[in-house]
């Protein structure tokens, strides 16, 4: 099933499923429980029966796992209170169990109707990821749809060992459109797709290395991807904190004052920018590998 | 926002005792979600509960509803709708998605 659908086109419980053992996964709170947000109907909005998230275990490859995948479609994806609530204790109780967890991210963030609660609810879910990794619990982030991950979403995946991305993938803290709102369309212009994922997309981010794979935009290879990953984690410690923060400073010297997204693609090693730019996720892996060289 | 609860007559359900729920659709812009739960009992009436974002519509919602319970057998069953401004032939074929996830053997 499939390969008869491309990934990002797919729901977020075909997902689940497409990426785990066939018959594996086990729902938990799933929408009989009801367990909806009372902001939402506080506001007059309608309500979803699993807050937007869809969370349970499974086995992939027939190793146990804990899996998260937020329904893009509802708000946006967007973290409320119940939403937060469910991700939060799935990463507790990956840290208890020992079992790794993957989250399927689809979304901009923080739900606005819900404020300080939807910060939090983030918030605490780092903690737990960050409890994960301290005792060596594989944390990985899969972001495979135009939604993306922003916000809060973007942060918390990079607080994972991995991320898994397509290139339809894109991640960020502030969206396009707030970017242009601060910055100006002169600026940053959202309305230019080419320009928006070039900085943001799936590509752009395995080649500064904060993707850690970049694969087919289908549930196979995501699947593969996850599997390669699940058995290594490490802990976030102040050293290796600091050391990060020393690249990141170097990128920002480097590229910070680029104002063409294409330097940032030749300053990593990519030589013919329209070949990359037309090339699959794997063949573009293969691309930038060879550029390092 | 509009919300309403109401039973329909329809023929008992026929289902592998296994499947207690099926889901169809997603709460985005002019779509819903539909949830069919079995009830403890067989019986010859679906229940029906509401909610929608677009007010003023509670024939239509009725109509389709007493329509879907007339021609297919979903006596013994719950069905709760979370609505945003879906048209009725996108509301139709959302119970019937959540009737098939439900009465088939295999997903």
């Amino acid at each position: 099933m499939s390969q008869l659908h491309l990934f990002h086109e797919q729901t977020a419980r075909q997902r689940v499923a497409a990426v785990t053992d066939v018959g594996s996964f086990a729902e938990l709170l799933p929408p009989p429980e009801r367990l909806t947000s009372p902001y939402l109907a506080q506001l007059g909005i309608p309500v979803s029966f699993d807050d937007g998230v869809v969370i349970g275990r499974a086995k992939i490859d027939g190793k146990k796992v804990y899996i998260a995948a937020q329904v893009g479609q509802f708000v946006g994806g967007a973290v409320g209170e119940i939403h937060g609530a469910k991700l939060t204790g799935l990463f507790k109780a990956a840290a208890r169990d020992g079992v790794p967890c993957v989250v399927i991210i689809e979304s901009g963030g923080v739900r606005l109707h819900e404020g300080s609660a939807g910060e939090i609810a983030i918030a605490e879910t780092m903690r737990a990821i960050f409890e994960c990794r301290a005792r060596k619990v594989p944390t990985i982030a899969v972001i495979a749809s135009d939604i993306g991950a922003y916000g809060g979403m973007g942060i918390l995946s990079t607080c994972c060992d991995f991320r898994v991305m397509t290139e339809h993938g894109r991640l960020g803290i502030s969206g396009p459109i707030v970017i242009e709102k601060w910055m100006g369309k002169k600026a940053y212009d959202s309305s230019n797709r080419a320009l928006v994922w070039k900085t943001s997309g799936g590509k752009t981010k395995y080649l500064l290395g904060d993707a850690d794979a970049l694969v087919h935009d289908a549930a196979d290879a995501v699947r593969e991807a996850i599997g390669k990953l699940l058995t290594k984690s490490s802990p976030v410690t102040l050293k290796n904190a600091k050391a990060r923060q020393k690249e990141l400073e170097k990128r920002l010297k480097r590229f910070g004052r680029t104002a063409d997204p294409d330097d940032v693609w030749k300053g990593m090693g990519v030589r013919d920018i329209e070949r990359a730019s037309l090339a699959s996720g794997p063949e573009f892996v293969a691309l930038a590998k060879a550029g390092r060289k | 926002m509009e919300k309403f609860t109401k039973a329909f007559p329809s023929k008992p359900l026929r289902v592998p005792k296994d499947r207690r729920w099926a889901l169809a659709g997603v709460v985005g812009s002019g779509n819903l979600e539909v949830m069919f739960e079995r009830a403890a009992r067989a019986s010859d009436t679906m229940e029906c509960h509401v909610e929608t974002s677009i007010p003023g519509f509670r024939d239509s919602w009725l109509a389709a509803l007493a329509d879907f319970a007339h021609h297919y057998p979903v006596g013994g069953t719950r069905v709760t709708i979370h609505d945003q401004g879906a048209a009725p032939v996108l509301v139709n074929l959302r119970l019937r998605q959540a009737y098939d996830h439900l009465v088939k053997t295999k997903t």
